[in-house]
């Protein structure tokens, strides 16, 4: 089942990276703050860095072998057949978009080119440079480059990152279409997680070089395998929801009988949906006070489990009546008169844009 | 005025060009996308003719060709005194020129670029050819152009080296220099105004390289 298989170490500047990691046919996410390894991961598989010891296999194919038994082995870059769609797009700029498609094409290249971009509806782009398309026109004809030869292993490093909400979320459907119709190995570089729910298959948390977890998002998500990987995946708060109603104005959702309003999604009643309330985003209220527009909606009563000072922000772990806990944060100067020592019922709103649906975490509800 | 110093810099100056541009192109690669120890040294002994007296040239390559040098002693090349050693003068002082346009030209062009062609299943001499070079087109051809221009205005080394044989080594600028001495002013005159001309037409062939023809596709770090 694994297509792709990565043993390698290698010394950078700043880092050692280690990494071991499989793929099959699917859309692996290597997600981790900056300077984790993830491009330098990609770069070796690419060709592009070479490995001070390791094995890489693509198929049956090895494309890296050194300090292993079976001889040295490094295929250089133009021989791996992967396409590769680099951060800032390295679009040629003295090339048309059909010229750049066309790039590695041996046989006609000019005509598949325009094929691709035909099949891909981005023929009208053809006799435009990279310099008068848009982001996402660049973004799109950097994938077709990539995909024109036809490789079998897609990298994808960032590749949605400068891109606006509508133009990502467009290119990440597009992206889940190609993946399955040319059943093709993707490997999917990104510090966004909101990016890795919506396109990723399975997610593999990279720290310091190294990969920490491997697993199904959600799995990674709820049962982080290490600290470490539970701060890199900066969730607090983390549940699942049943989708309620989704109007143009909000969409609720049933937090083991807790209703809470998120921002408008069109989720359609009865989803089970991953969602995680931003501590940050819990107002406390002080009950003696009117309440301003901003905390009417999402008000819930709990009780302070642990309060941590700290000295610009205060921590609360507070108990709910739906037998969970919600993490709250604030800064120290808030709330200095009210009573938030464990054991003190208190008054809290979250707001709703403080509510996150993770997209593509979510699936139709058993029966 | 007699056409034959003219023909005789077009036929020392010719080679010196195609030598400059060859070895130009590939010193500057090196310097623009290697790592290797000492490249700051390389660099600035690239630079070394530019600021150097030619008389001081003129002499390293005395040094340099004549006895006692490995040139002279191993490969037993006897050039001075020739065109042969002209071309050689010529050569180290438009080099300079060439190799920092085109060094600059290169390092402008975006390694990622190259990377990206290299995974297009490109090797090295074609990321140069298709990559590379349309890129750093410019200021590759400022370089040779202003390279070679300097190289046929070459004087005070090529007089230490080659001498000022009339129909041998004696290039436009010696000539000039030759009939200013013998008071032949109306030929000197002539020989002024070509060199001149020839010189301003590629100064001003460098600055309408410099400018793009319209905004957009081509955009390299020429000079």
């Amino acid at each position: 089942m694994s297509r792709l298989r990565i043993d390698i170490a290698r010394r950078l500047h700043a880092l050692e990276l280690q990494v071991h990691l499989e793929a099959g046919e699917e859309i692996l996410v290597l997600f981790g703050p900056s300077g984790a390894g993830k491009t330098s991961t990609l770069n070796a598989v690419a060709g592009l860095l070479a490995p001070d010891s390791g094995e890489i296999l693509l198929g049956e194919e090895v494309l890296f072998r050194r300090g292993l038994p079976g001889g040295a082995v490094h295929v250089p870059a133009r021989r791996r057949g992967i396409g590769y769609v680099f951060q800032h797009y390295a679009l040629f700029p003295h090339l048309t978009a059909l010229d750049n498609v066309g790039y590695a094409l041996r046989r006609r290249p000019r005509e598949r080119a325009g094929e691709l971009l035909r099949a891909l509806g981005l023929a009208h782009l053809a006799d435009r440079y990279p310099q008068e398309l848009s982001g996402g026109q660049q973004q799109r004809i950097a994938l077709a480059r990539a995909l024109a030869p036809e490789p079998r292993l897609l990298l994808l490093d960032e590749p949605f990152s400068a891109l606006d909400t509508a133009v990502r979320e467009s290119l990440q459907k597009e992206l889940r279409r190609l993946q399955a119709e040319r059943r093709l190995t993707v490997l999917y570089v990104t510090h966004r997680l909101e990016d890795a729910f919506a396109v990723g298959h399975r997610l593999a948390v990279m720290r310091e070089g190294r990969v920490e977890q491997v697993g199904s998002i959600e799995e990674v998500a709820r049962l982080p395998s290490n600290r470490h990987v539970a701060r890199i995946m900066g969730l607090r708060n983390l549940f699942q929801a049943r989708v309620l109603s989704a109007s143009s104005e909000a969409l609720s959702l049933d937090w083991n009988g807790l209703r809470l309003e998120a921002p408008p999604l069109p989720i359609p009643a009865g989803t089970i949906v991953t969602a995680y309330i931003r501590p940050e985003e819990v107002k406390v209220l002080y009950p003696d006070r009117p309440l301003s527009s901003a905390v009417r909606r999402n008000r819930v009563e709990g009780r302070v489990l642990e309060r941590s000072p700290q000295a610009h922000l205060h921590r609360l772990l507070v108990s709910l009546p739906n037998a969970n806990e919600l993490e709250v944060s604030f800064s120290s100067r808030l709330y200095r008169s009210l009573p938030l020592e464990p054991g003190s019922l208190v008054q809290l709103a979250v707001r709703p844009e403080g509510v996150v649906v993770l997209r593509g975490g979510q699936r139709a509800e058993r029966t | 005025m007699s056409w034959q110093p003219a023909l005789l810099s077009l036929g020392i100056t010719g080679p010196a060009s195609l030598l400059i541009l060859g070895i130009g192109l590939a010193l500057a690669l090196l310097l623009a996308r290697r790592r290797f120890p000492g490249k700051l040294l390389v660099d600035t002994l690239l630079t070394l003719p530019l600021v150097l007296p030619p008389s001081v040239v003129g002499y390293y390559l005395l040094r340099a060709l004549g006895r006692g040098s490995p040139l002279f002693e191993w490969l037993g090349l006897r050039l001075l005194f020739t065109p042969a050693a002209a071309v050689v003068a010529a050569t180290i002082v438009g080099l300079p020129l060439m190799v920092q346009s085109a060094q600059a030209a290169i390092a402008g062009v975006d390694p990622q670029l190259e990377n990206a062609a290299r995974t297009l299943g490109s090797g090295e001499l074609a990321v140069f050819r298709r990559v590379t070079l349309p890129l750093a087109r410019r200021g590759i051809l400022a370089g040779w152009v202003l390279g070679t221009a300097r190289a046929l205005g070459e004087f005070g080394a090529t007089f230490m080296v080659a001498g000022n044989i009339p129909g041998r080594t004696q290039t436009l600028p010696l000539a000039i220099y030759d009939a200013v001495q013998n008071r032949r002013y109306d030929a000197a005159t002539q020989m002024v105004l070509l060199v001149t001309s020839v010189s301003f037409l590629a100064l001003y062939l460098i600055r309408r390289l410099e400018r793009p023809r319209r905004p957009g596709p081509l955009q390299d770090a020429g000079p």
